[in-house]
């Protein structure tokens, strides 16, 4: 933080400008009610939505009127494709071609423990996850070309973003991106970091079932109990909810952030490679099988047989059953139905508790799944709500409420998925804030010396429910340093572990002595580093004009704040004297400040309104300014030599020059 | 290695502004919370200064930690005998959790044995020594919080430790069977 002294921005002046500026200085950040969006980044599709002002959500579609982009990015070009443009290459390129990349996120090389038609690689050290997608038609070009997860995912949500400009007509002020409520702290803090290389101001990480609650809630009063149930592409997540008097309050999740409709795809493509009698399939025809499989599952949820015809793996006319479907995914429905027991023991609640089960994502389609819980809560789930758009909705709500609008107020008490710990000798996990606390929450450890000559400490975070360290995921780990040297077990340092309302964790260290803070530096298992991100931000070409953007309107705002305290200050001094400002001049003047006020306390105008409004009010003021001057100079003359007269100037310029320097920091830090 | 904070903590209690006592309203708890919650929540911040914004998160996470705390009836009996001197997270004889005695740990050893006996035996011979010692870890939860209403800090905290044994073996009783 700039630090925003009041004493020397006040110097000899009315402080009206101040009054004007002050609501500014004192909100890091400004916000636009209305442009906010919320965004739901799934694993075979996103959408956008908006609910400006209060009004009902609904999707944003594309061009052609499309809601639902598909979540695949085509690297077969120079330049990235996006959407069903580059699902069409999907079968040619499977390499080139990702999809799914949600699966990805926050992911190591060691993770990815299922089949997908991409050549992977990552830092040599397990670190951060790269796919080559210069192994075809790239290579060819001579291009060389890995992207991270994370890039994948921001290419989907800076289209996103556009589609949202176009609607509005300006800038995002801000979104709400979901993610599945298991996701763990990488996973998460992979998705935030794609919005930020999107050019997005993430306002908030949003679990998928609360989003859909969101919407679910408001729409039947927001009061009872209820299990969201939301099987995705590639994510299933179960939460149990509680509703009473605006308040949604997470009980307990649970689910696996591994485990979607995808699966199902693959058990279908594996039974139609067996059809085929092909044991060892190319890339080519597993991908070819794959699509083959989602199509036939998709005909299956209405229909009792379907037909297949595949030519890459010289299937004509293969008959499916839905019995036959049923059963290849069988084994994975159950997972889901034991995940959903696990969540209603955490929340304490018994299934005919509930007040209503509600359905999400598009794998709910599937008769077989509704079927499954239906027997596991004894009741028919709830489906009004389109499976697919409910949690943009949701997303798109509490995007609303973030962006400054005026909305009835609701407040979203969400819990961490999974445990924090810490690595203990022998490799033991310490648990420090347990699995499904409501977030925000910290904890803190005390850690001391086992020698005199300990200065520093490993340490070592893992997120899980397992008792060892190197069956959860590892988080960061990060050193201690500059513990001070003192007998055995005497220094005390306290670590500080922060999990905010997107269930990020953050670390800070201080030792209790001396109350010395300590240095941490958390390395991210398998996320980018905060400098990878930040220069991803600043290759990002889009982010940079808007960057770009925002720093001309701060400076615009800086320069028509100090025109106007100008004016004012010498209306306080002179304007009193008809000589040098008539009466109608000065209404002139007046009415020119007032419209300087109105752009300045409007949030949403633009770099250009202001320098029009900051050009009219030095045009109207000009004439006075230079009466006023005038005055200066010939009474100064009477006594002062005009080396007097230039320091006084100087020094004004100088005064001036530290007010601006002031201003600029604090806006542009914004 | 690694001991519980003892730097100056809030008070839970006070947090909620109920009195510092084992006996709760949960109800009245409960709508506490949302309350507090409701005007805490960062959200409520979003268009505030980091400052701000970071003091939310912080007030946010007071309230949920002292929620967590108070509506659980072991976290409740274990936090009143933390704030009486005797932190049962931490080792050091004085101010930490109390010795069980040796002939309490010998039990547990004993009792370890049973179980896998129970378990190689079948699902009811394990379910007929659960129930036992739920019921002996329960009659310690009692006890100690018998001793926290007569002021009895030590006491209280050597029921609590014992009832920490009763339940850790608890828990890998229904770890094990994959519950």
């Amino acid at each position: 933080m700039i630090p925003m002294s009041n004493e020397n921005l006040s110097i000899h002046d009315t402080g009206a400008l101040f009054q004007i500026a002050e609501p500014e200085e004192k909100r890091a950040r400004e916000r636009r009610p209305g442009f906010g969006i919320g965004i739901d980044l799934g694993t075979t599709h996103s959408l956008v939505a908006l609910a400006a002002k209060g009004s009902a959500p609904r999707i944003l579609p594309d061009a052609e009127g499309r809601a639902l982009l598909p979540s695949v990015v085509s690297y077969v070009d120079e330049a990235p494709v996006i959407g069903h443009a580059a699902m069409d290459a999907r079968e040619e390129h499977p390499a080139e071609v990702i999809s799914s990349v949600k699966r990805f996120m926050g992911r190591g090389l060691a993770d990815v423990d299922f089949h997908h038609p991409y050549h992977l690689a990552d830092d040599g050290e397990g670190g951060v996850l790269r796919i080559d997608v210069s192994v075809g038609v790239g290579a060819a070009a001579g291009r060389a070309r890995r992207v991270t997860p994370v890039e994948v995912s921001a290419e989907i949500l800076r289209e996103l973003r556009t589609r949202a400009e176009a609607e509005l007509g300006g800038p995002v002020d801000g979104a709400v991106i979901t993610v599945p409520a298991y996701f763990d702290d990488a996973q998460r803090q992979a998705t935030r970091d794609a919005g930020r290389i999107a050019g997005l101001n993430v306002y908030r990480l949003l679990a998928e079932p609360t989003a859909a609650a969101l919407a679910y809630g408001l729409d039947r009063g927001g009061q009872g109990l209820f299990a969201i149930y939301d099987l995705g592409g590639g994510t299933f997540d179960i939460s149990v909810l509680r509703l009473r008097g605006g308040v949604f309050q997470v009980l307990a999740t649970g689910g696996d952030s591994a485990l979607g409709g995808d699966d199902f795809d693959r058990a279908l493509a594996q039974h139609l490679l067996d059809l085929a009698a092909i044991a060892e399939p190319t890339r080519h025809q597993r991908e070819s099988a794959r699509i083959a499989a989602r199509a036939a599952k998709e005909a299956l949820s209405c229909d009792a047989v379907t037909h297949v015809r595949a030519e890459a793996l010289g299937l004509a006319d293969a008959e499916v059953r839905r019995e036959t479907l049923d059963e290849l995914i069988a084994p994975l429905i159950q997972r889901t139905v034991r995940a959903c027991r696990g969540a209603l023991k955490d929340a304490g609640i018994r299934a005919r508790e509930l007040d209503g089960v509600v359905l999400v994502g598009g794998s709910t389609r599937v008769p077989a799944v509704r079927a499954a819980v239906e027997k596991a809560f004894g009741r028919p789930p709830l489906t009004d709500i389109d499976p697919d758009k409910v949690v943009a909705y949701g997303a798109a709500i509490q995007a609303d409420i973030l962006s400054g609008a005026e909305r009835e107020g609701v407040t979203l008490l969400d819990v961490v998925p999974l445990s924090l710990g810490l690595e203990t000798m022998g490799g033991i996990v310490e648990k420090i804030i347990p699995r499904n606390a409501t977030i925000p929450i910290a904890a803190r450890q005390v850690f001391t010396n086992y020698s005199e000559q300990q200065t520093g400490m490993q340490i070592h975070v893992v997120q899980g429910e397992r008792e060892l360290a190197s069956d959860c995921r590892s988080l960061a780990r990060f050193e201690l340093r500059g513990i001070p040297r003192l007998p055995p077990s005497m220094a005390r340092v306290e670590v500080t572990f922060q999990l905010d309302a997107d269930a990020l964790l953050t670390v800070t260290a201080r030792e209790l002595m001396t109350g010395v803070k300590q240095s941490v530096e958390v390395k991210p298992t398998y996320g980018l580093s905060e400098d990878e991100v930040d220069q991803l931000v600043m290759d990002s070409y889009d982010h940079a004009s808007e960057d770009y953007a925002a720093r001309g309107l701060a400076e615009a705002r800086v320069e028509l704040g100090r025109v106007a305290l100008a004016v004012r200050t010498a209306l306080a001094e002179v304007g009193h004297l008809e000589a040098v400002l008539p009466a109608s001049e000065r209404a002139a003047v007046e009415a020119a400040l007032a419209d300087a006020d109105a752009a300045m306390s409007d949030a949403a105008a633009e770099a250009e309104r202001i320098v029009q409004v900051r050009k009219a009010l030095e045009r109207v003021s000009e004439p006075f300014a230079r009466r006023r001057m005038e005055r200066a100079l010939l009474a100064g003359m009477e006594g002062r030599s005009l080396h007097d007269i230039e320091n006084v100037l100087a020094a004004e310029e100088g005064e001036l020059e530290e007010r601006r320097g002031g201003h600029t920091a604090a806006l542009i830090e914004e | 290695m690694t001991e519980a904070a003892t730097s100056a903590e809030p008070d839970f209690f006070a947090v909620f502004g109920v009195e510092r006592t084992y006996a709760i309203d949960r109800d009245a708890l409960e709508d506490r919370y949302l309350e507090l919650s409701a005007a805490a929540h960062p959200d409520r911040f979003a268009g505030a200064s980091a400052g701000e914004r970071r003091r939310a998160v912080e007030r946010a996470s007071a309230i949920n930690e002292a929620y967590r705390t108070l509506r659980d009836p072991v976290r409740r009996a274990e936090y009143l005998v933390k704030l009486g001197g005797v932190d049962l997270d931490r080792t050091d004889p004085e101010r930490g959790a109390p010795d069980p005695g040796q002939g309490f740990l010998i039990e547990m050893i004993e009792l370890r044995e049973s179980l896998e006996e129970a378990q190689a035996a079948g699902e009811e011979a394990v379910d007929e020594l659960r129930e036992e010692i739920e019921a002996r870890a329960e009659a310690a939860l009692d006890a100690g919080v018998d001793a926290i209403t007569a002021g009895d800090v030590r006491g209280a905290a050597q029921r609590l430790v014992v009832h920490r044994y009763l339940q850790r073996f608890l828990d890998e009783a229904d770890g094990e069977r994959g519950g």
